[in-house]
């Protein structure tokens, strides 16, 4: 019979030992392996092939370090780094001064996009209002089948008062008696009008 | 289809949606007409408030220059028809035309008896000038204007040197009544013609 934690490929996937348990022969093997596996890595030498347990428990070691803070860069590729943004930030071309870093360079339509959609919908709404302005607009034209009768219109007082005789061309005050008198029956015929419709 | 295309079709629609608009004909473009029935007073201008209250303050102020006349006080006899003319109406009311014109010829008269002949006169000028339209009250002006010239004729006539311009007043009098009479037959005529 053969003891589960002497299995390689159980590794990840089998029982959680016990806290105390004594490591394995198996494990102590993996183990070491591993620590060579670190090793290599840490020195730039990572196997090109690795099983997926390996390379994921690798993977998660890197990250630990990583996060420790303990990584540093060798003095001239930092350098390198930090004057290859800054020429970028500054508008040059980094191109060429590093082979190491590649210049971010935001592609032609990435530069076009916002002035295309600003143009766009400039002209879609030139277009808008220009529709909006030239739409027909209603016509309403009246009928005047509801005429108000002439004696209840303002209107010309000619046919009221007649031709002024040049003996009478003062006499005003008779001529607005009669004017007066004439437009207040209209404008009372007109409020009765109104007030029983 | 990708973003760039996709913004060169609403390019497109846009400038295809101006020129549309732009191009068609005007004819065609004939805004939609909507018939529908007046209102009583909607065509027309019914009698309102604001006319009966000028023509009742044109009444009063008529009334009121006739007792200062016949009571001898002239001058605000002219003062109260004067205030006529600065009455409100109306826009556009007829009658406004007609009461101040007639209230002009009062005033016109009323300065002539004052000696005033070129006040006389400027009252009727203004008179004229601002009428609208023809009517007996414009024709009244008319005969007042031909008053007021032979007035000044008369004037004329105590100096012998001044004959020629009196002649020419009496003349210019003479065709003030003509086109009076003018007014006045042109009026009846199309009185008598309408129903």
């Amino acid at each position: 019979m053969t003891d589960a934690r002497d299995d390689d490929d159980d590794l990840l996937t089998g029982p959680v030992p016990a806290p105390d348990a004594e490591p394995s022969a198996a494990e102590r093997t993996h183990a070491k392996a591993f620590a060579e596996l670190v090793d290599k890595t840490l020195a730039g030498r990572t196997p090109g092939v690795m099983n997926t347990d390996d390379r994921a428990l690798l993977e998660v070691a890197t990250v630990i370090r990583a996060a420790s803070g303990n990584v540093e860069l060798a003095q001239p590729r930092r350098r390198a780094l930090i004057e290859d943004a800054l020429r970028q930030a500054v508008g040059a071309r980094a191109l060429g001064t590093s082979s190491s870093v590649t210049a971010i360079r935001p592609s032609k339509w990435k530069r076009f996009a916002p002035w295309s959609v600003a143009a766009t919908s400039t002209l879609v709404a030139a277009a808008a209002v220009l529709l909006w302005l030239r739409a027909p607009r209603h016509v309403i034209e009246l009928v005047p089948t509801a005429q108000l009768p002439l004696t209840q219109q303002s209107r010309p007082a000619d046919p009221l008062v007649g031709p002024i005789a040049r003996e009478r061309a003062g006499d005003a005050r008779s001529r607005i008696d009669t004017i007066f008198a004439d437009r207040l029956d209209g404008y009372r015929e007109l409020q009765f009008r109104r007030a029983t419709r | 289809m990708k973003m760039k295309h996709v913004i060169w079709l609403l390019v497109a629609l846009a400038v295809g949606s101006c020129s549309s608009c732009t191009s068609s004909p005007s004819s065609e473009r004939l805004p939609p007409r909507v018939t529908r029935t007046a209102e009583p007073g909607e065509t027309e201008k019914p009698i309102d408030q604001k006319l009966m209250l000028g023509l009742s303050q044109a009444m009063n102020l008529h009334h009121k220059a006739q007792i200062l006349a016949s009571d001898g006080d002239i001058g605000s006899a002219i003062a109260s028809v004067r205030e006529i003319l600065s009455l409100q109406f109306p826009a556009n009311a007829p009658e406004a035309d007609d009461v101040r014109n007639d209230a002009r010829a009062l005033l016109a008269r009323l300065l002539v008896g004052q000696g005033q002949l070129d006040e006389a006169m400027s009252v009727v000028t203004e008179g004229l000038a601002q009428s609208q339209r023809d009517s007996f009250f414009v024709a009244n002006l008319m005969t007042v204007k031909g008053e007021i010239l032979e007035a000044r004729a008369a004037q004329l006539d105590a100096d012998p040197t001044n004959k020629a311009h009196a002649v020419e007043l009496r003349h210019a009098a003479i065709e003030a009544y003509d086109a009076s009479n003018k007014i006045d037959k042109k009026l009846q005529d199309s009185l008598t013609e309408s129903p």
